[in-house]
């Protein structure tokens, strides 16, 4: 197993929100992001909270919260 | 377990044109095209424009079902609203982008393509035999296909790329973030598109009003997030909206990433091709992708089809295709990307003085050439802007 990253939080998204449009999937970093049939799915061990997926997301559907 | 030659993942204008030039090359081979959601060009993530003389590379649009509006005008509208009206004679196309890559689908499936909606790729691996193992999930259940080549298609998500190994990530400042509604009940000139700068308005981006019919328009916006103020694309929208077309009706509304980045360094691997959004080949000024996608999809059909053909789908022999798309378009990205990068540093103090200096020009005269023209004898600091254009 990898050892988790130091992070004190990590991105979450709201699918009431979420237009599924996969803007943040080439922005992520480690590429925790992935969009499945019908949702959008953070993977929470990958996630290293750096935060690049949050502003650009076009309807605000991505926040972070504590890890 | 199903085989197949050619499995294609994604039913754009990229995905659409690859599958069907593939199986005009070789019509033996059997070519799968893929498509996630249920139809094929819904939901439109798209401002729909499109380029006469490149649409005619692969349609003809006179007289089309698919065609909303023809074009002949561009109106540039400078941060304080100075309007600089740009008459060129074949603009070009605002396309029914549901319709157009429903004509696109079921033309490779007249030529032989079997065309699967509904269906995803959820992954895929190498086979010791060389082929890719793909699986796919639908409303019927998981299914496993093997290809010779996979054409990857998949639009901004590159799934495809990443599943390869293929590197398909975007810095934060290379993506737009787009928002658009179809707003309804609005008056502008029906012949032209409008396009409007501002650090207030679209950072890093522009606004952009697209008729398709008279009073009905796609009016949406693409910023960059890393310049803006801490609201959302769609909070940009809503503004600009309420400033300029007030008393409309947004009766639809979409959001997506436009990728202005340069075509990434390898766009194939053994067995593997990627071919428009998913490989960043969008014009990194305009925004614009349509056109592309079908020219590199069509260069991805040939390669896989005359690679398979050959006995060998190795990376060695697909690279072609990177070179072939580098030398039809991959190269001018890189040039549009460094003019980019320079007009990043241009103020709206400057865009409003170049559109006043451009409006004395005469109308009839006034073409992209000359305003470019005008721009340098007028605006000396642009200079170095134009001189990145060609190093």
């Amino acid at each position: 197993m990898q050892p988790a990253p130091a992070r004190s939080e990590i991105a979450v998204v709201d699918l009431q929100v979420c237009d599924r449009c996969g803007l943040c999937l080439p922005l992520c970093p480690p590429e925790a992001i992935h969009l499945q049939l019908t949702d959008l799915v953070v993977d929470r061990v990958a996630c290293t909270g750096c935060r690049k997926c949050i502003a650009p997301c076009p309807v605000g559907a991505l926040t972070m919260v504590a890890a | 377990m199903r085989d197949t030659d050619v499995l294609v993942i994604g039913a754009g204008p990229a995905g659409c044109v690859a599958a069907w030039e593939a199986k005009r090359h070789a019509p033996q081979l059997d070519v799968v095209l893929l498509e996630r959601d249920r139809a094929v060009g819904a939901p439109v993530r798209c401002a729909e424009g499109v380029g006469d003389a490149g649409l005619r590379e692969f349609a003809e649009p006179d007289g089309a079902s698919w065609v909303a509006r023809k074009i002949t005008r561009v109106i540039f509208l400078a941060p304080d609203d100075t309007a600089v009206k740009v008459a060129e004679r074949d603009v070009g196309w605002i396309l029914d982008r549901t319709r157009f890559d429903a004509f696109l689908a079921a033309r490779a499936a007249a030529a032989g393509v079997t065309l699967l909606v509904g269906t995803e790729a959820a992954g895929m691996s190498r086979d010791p035999d060389d082929r890719w193992r793909v699986q796919l999930r639908g409303a019927g259940g998981e299914e496993t296909w093997r290809a010779r080549v996979v054409i990857g298609a998949d639009g901004v998500e590159a799934m495809v790329g990443r599943w390869a190994g293929l590197d398909t990530r975007v810095p934060a400042r290379d993506m737009e973030s787009c928002a658009q509604y179809v707003v309804q009940g609005i008056d502008f000139d029906p012949d032209a598109i409008y396009l409007q700068f501002g650090e207030q308005i679209a950072p890093g981006g522009y606004a952009w009003l697209f008729p398709k019919g008279p009073g009905i328009a796609n009016v949406g916006l693409g910023l960059v997030a890393l310049k803006a103020d801490g609201r959302n694309a769609r909070q940009y929208l809503d503004a600009w909206i309420a400033r300029r077309y007030a008393g409309g009706a947004k009766t639809a509304y979409t959001v997506g990433g436009v990728i202005v980045h340069t075509t990434i360094k390898a766009t194939y691997t053994d067995g593997v091709l990627l071919a428009g959004d998913a490989a960043h080949m969008i014009n990194p000024l305009s925004g614009g992708g349509i056109v592309n996608a079908m020219k590199a999809g069509r260069l991805a059909g040939q390669t896989a089809a005359a690679a398979i053909c050959a006995g060998d789908t190795g990376a060695a022999r697909l690279c072609a295709y990177h070179a072939a798309w580098m030398k039809l378009l991959g190269d001018d990205h890189l040039r549009y990307y460094r003019i980019k990068r320079a007009l990043e540093e241009v103020d709206d103090a400057f865009f409003n003085s170049l559109a006043r200096t451009v409006n004395a020009i005469p109308s009839e005269k006034r073409t992209l050439g000359r305003i470019f023209t005008h721009a340098l004898i007028r605006h000396p600091q642009l200079i170095p802007v134009a001189a990145r254009f060609f190093v």
